[in-house]
């Protein structure tokens, strides 16, 4: 009996890899078709601001960025925003009740004096104390709205939202380093778009390693360091291949929290964020989608295949470890708040492939590894493990994860996906890491997975710490 | 023929190797379970694509460093022509000979292939468009870019690659065609416009609205832009339709193609685009369109907005009616119109607007059209000011404040439509 039982695992486990294999090899087929699909529909930068920068058509942009506590470095994020190049857009940064000098600085700054404002509370966030605008023109871009403490981004960006005076607005991080043109490379996919955009995911790439020179990445690198290295490559192969494979299919999951664009009023309707969400950019999307879903209404989600926005990733065991918790905790919320779109056809694509596939192969995974592993461990012990079948299959799936950042490297190097400053170097770095991943990297994230879940089902309180941030390399001007 | 051969023995014997080793592998692997086939195979297939794409990345690389070398000769020997022509010293109409001096072109070499392949063609006009591009110069001379292509043979270059290249290169050269204001064969255009590729069909379409006589735009009279419509295509017949107007042709009726769609997108951009081109004379035939196509709000608020931007004040009556039985989005559009004809008889209905709401930003739009009302609105609003209730009074220190003021003009739209005319002379 125990040995039937023992067959069957082992053969269901098998199958599961192999689904798995044949899923990402779905992605990568359809994020090859999807960039050479865009390779002759999005021309090189210069061509789309000739295009866009020159017509009165071009939809206006507000960039909601919430800060607290940010007093080092918000004078310089507001900077580094302005030099976004794009012909209509407004900056938002709405300040969370900061108990440092953040809003001091600011209104020192940009001469900022309070005005009134049409201040409709279309989405639900903790009251607006005022808003504030320059008083100097070349600020006029600028506002800035002071808060109630609301302790979560997501309440800081609802703030925002009801501030918000155009169709589509981006949701970033105060300490996000934005590429010149980013909104260029974004509006072009809802510009070219036949069918209405909801929203548009940006590539996101870790910022350390990079050199920064006001408030610009001019020297695109490879982190130095193993656990930023790690994820540089999974933010790689997350942007470059699953979310643009996703997106083919309009089915796209996730529009990163860190920089995406959204449309003002689809998402007004959906309620907005969701501050007592562990991932409330998630649950938006998806919360957007059942609203144009239930209403009858075509739309789309795209993937841009360049990179848009820099982020300063944790950059130490203990700092990813909060992070990838959160996630986990997250993914599993979204899981038993969403299920009703899980393998609901009704939902589109979303609700028939990419929900099902991210229960099946992102939410268990986790458990199944884990039990995977205390069962290798038993076997060992037994002696019951064979070898050289065991050394194959270990081949196997090894092998499929070089070929992975193989065909990762071979699509950014052909998309032109990252302007690296050193090619060669950072290819090269990427493939060692690559290599260390499944022994050194992945353990821990299984294990980051399994703690969330863990802490979801206890039901724990969720403690939002920020990111110890290690900075940037910055290069005087 | 011996390179056939050769090539041919080749082939057969890789393919000999290949089954006999693959035949080898099978018997090898014949008594292990499915799971060792399956794995054995996928492990093999994954190292020949890691193998492949190996040498990919390598024909990539060696490609873009050829792309770069052919780049950087040509922008030493042409850069400081390129923006010569660019600039403000070559206002003034240059001839031929002149602008091969510039570029250094020995006077012999005139009317000859200066640029020996297409490779060469192809960076000289991608460099070229890009400092065009970047640079917008406003000082550049037309006629003398014109000359300064066909000195190089670009022109006939793009034709060829228009009519045979790929899609890519198709919509590459169409875009510089187009940019570059280059006259296209009319034979080009009619392939292009039956064209598998939409995109390819759609640039040359666009190209066909400049260019062609009044009676060559039937295919609008299709439901062409019912399947596929986007920003895009309107930014590119604004386009169009702008060249076309400056040219001196007469532009088509725009209220008759919104007719003819069928998709709600699709009309509201021809509803638009009469708006934008001052298509006051077939305003008339929207009417049937707002009366029968009641649920379709955008519609209704571009028409409205058309209207009020045009001063169809015969459609004010409509507007009127409409007013307190749409919803909300809508009604601000509609107030807008009302706002804009400014005749007196609206006011009765901007006022019912602001009352009949609890919506805070319809109240607010109700006062903002009040305010732009002429004396007439801007007594009533007064007058509200003076009645208004504590919890009202934040909308009117809105209309009291001199950073905010520069927003209590009508809807932003309203300072783009005359600059259609400016940008695209630019």
């Amino acid at each position: 009996m125990w040995v039937i039982i023992y067959y069957i695992f082992c053969y269901l486990i098998f199958g599961y890899t192999m689904l798995l294999m044949a899923s990402y090899m779905y992605l990568v087929i359809m994020s090859h078709k999807a960039q050479a699909r865009l390779g002759i529909n999005i021309p090189d930068d210069e061509t789309i601001k000739y295009f866009l920068q020159g017509s009165p058509l071009t939809p206006a942009v507000s960039i909601i960025a919430p800060a607290f506590n940010e007093e080092v470095t918000i004078l310089d994020n507001v900077y580094s925003l302005m030099q976004i190049d794009y012909p209509d857009y407004e900056i938002i940064i709405v300040n969370d009740a900061s108990t440092d000098r953040t809003m001091e600085l600011l209104i020192n700054e940009f001469k900022l004096v309070e005005v009134p404002y049409d201040i409709a509370m279309r989405v639900q966030s903790k009251p607006i104390k005022r808003v504030l605008k320059s008083t100097e023109e070349k600020y006029s871009k600028l506002v800035v709205v002071d808060k109630e403490h609301g302790g979560k981004k997501a309440d800081g960006s609802n703030a925002g939202i009801n501030v918000c005076s155009n169709k589509y607005f981006v949701c970033t991080d105060v300490d996000c380093i934005i590429e010149p043109m980013a909104l260029y490379r974004m509006m072009w996919l809802v510009v070219n778009s036949h069918r209405p955009m909801i929203g548009v995911s940006a590539t996101m790439l870790m910022s350390n390693g990079c050199i920064v020179e006001d408030g610009r990445v001019v020297e695109a690198a490879v982190p130095d360091t193993l656990i930023p290295m790690f994820q540089q490559m999974e933010y790689l192969r997350s942007f470059l291949i699953s979310k643009l494979g996703w997106s083919s299919i309009n089915a796209l999951p996730n529009i990163s929290g860190g920089f995406g664009l959204f449309d003002t009023d689809v998402a007004v309707k959906s309620g907005g964020y969701d501050p007592t969400s562990m991932a409330e950019d998630v649950d938006m999307l998806l919360r957007m989608v059942t609203y144009m879903k239930n209403t009858g209404q075509e739309f789309r989600l795209a993937q841009v295949p360049k990179i848009c926005c820099w982020t300063e990733g944790p950059g130490s065991v203990k700092s990813i470890y909060r992070q990838r918790v959160r996630w986990a905790r997250g993914l599993f919320e979204i899981i038993s708040n969403h299920r009703k779109l899980f393998f609901n056809p009704h939902y589109g694509p979303i609700g028939a492939f990419t929900l099902p596939y991210i229960f099946i192969f992102e939410f268990i995974a986790p458990i199944l590894e884990m039990t995977g592993f205390f069962f290798m461990v038993w076997l060992i012990l037994i002696g019951g493990v064979n070898w050289d079948t065991a050394i194959i299959l270990f081949g196997m799936i090894y092998v499929f994860s070089v070929f992975m950042a193989f065909f990762v490297l071979y699509f950014d190097y052909s998309a032109k996906a990252v302007n690296w400053h050193n090619t060669r170097v950072s290819y090269l770095k990427l493939l060692m890491v690559t290599l260390l991943e499944p022994f050194l990297y992945h353990p821990i994230i299984t294990y980051c997975s399994i703690v969330g879940y863990w802490r979801f089902i206890s039901n724990q309180t969720a403690v939002w710490k920020p990111i110890q941030r290690q900075g940037v390399k910055k290069k005087k001007s | 023929m011996r390179t056939v051969s050769i090539f041919k023995y080749y082939f057969n014997l890789i393919i000999a190797y290949g089954t006999y080793y693959l035949e080898y592998a099978i018997g090898i692997f014949a008594d292990y379970p499915p799971e060792i086939k399956v794995a054995v195979s996928v492990t093999v297939m994954c190292i020949v694509l890691i193998i492949v794409m190996g040498f990919a990345l390598l024909f990539l690389s060696r490609k873009n460093k050829k792309i770069m070398k052919v780049q950087n000769r040509l922008e030493e020997k042409y850069g400081k022509g390129m923006d010569f022509m660019l600039s403000a010293d070559a206002q003034k109409l240059m001839s031929k000979q002149e602008i091969a001096a510039v570029f250094g072109v020995e006077k012999d070499a005139i009317g000859k292939e200066i640029l020996k392949n297409n490779r060469e063609k192809q960076t000289f006009v991608h460099l070229f468009y890009m400092r065009f591009i970047t640079e917008r110069s406003d000082y550049a001379n037309r006629e003398n870019i014109t000359t300064l292509l066909y000195l190089f043979g670009i022109p006939e270059f793009l034709e060829k690659e228009v009519s045979l290249r790929s899609m890519k290169h198709k919509v590459e050269a169409m875009s510089k065609i187009r940019t570059f204001k280059l006259p296209v064969s009319p034979w080009v255009i009619n392939k292009l416009l039956s064209s598998k590729y939409l995109r390819v069909q759609r640039l040359a379409m666009y190209s066909n609205i400049m260019l062609s006589s009044d009676s060559d735009l039937d295919y609008f009279e299709t439901d062409f832009f019912d399947k596929h419509c986007c920003i895009k295509d309107e930014i590119e017949l604004a386009y169009s339709l702008q060249r076309r107007r400056r040219a001196g042709r007469k532009l088509p009726n725009l209220a008759r193609w919104a007719n003819l769609q069928k998709n709600e997108r699709s009309q509201c951009m021809f509803v638009r685009l009469m708006r934008r081109f001052d298509e006051l004379e077939y305003c008339s035939e929207l009417t049937e369109l707002y009366k029968t196509q009641t649920r379709r709000k955008k519609l209704i608020e571009e028409i409205s907005r058309t209207w009020g931007y045009l001063h169809y004040t015969e459609g004010e009556p409509l507007l009127i009616d409409a007013l307190l039985i749409q919803p909300d989005d809508t009604k601000v559009a509609i107030m807008h119109a009302l706002t804009r004809f400014a005749t007196g008889n609206g006011l009765d209905a901007l006022l019912e607007g602001y009352t009949n709401t609890t919506n805070p930003h319809v109240r607010f739009e109700a006062l903002r059209c009040m305010y732009n009302y002429g004396d007439l609105g801007r007594t009533k609003f007064l007058e509200l000011e003076r009645d208004a209730r504590e919890e009202d009074r934040k909308f009117f220190d809105f209309f009291n404040n001199p950073i905010t003021i520069e927003k209590i003009g009508l809807d932003k739209e309203q300072a783009y439509h005359p600059s259609v005319e400016t940008v695209y002379n630019a």
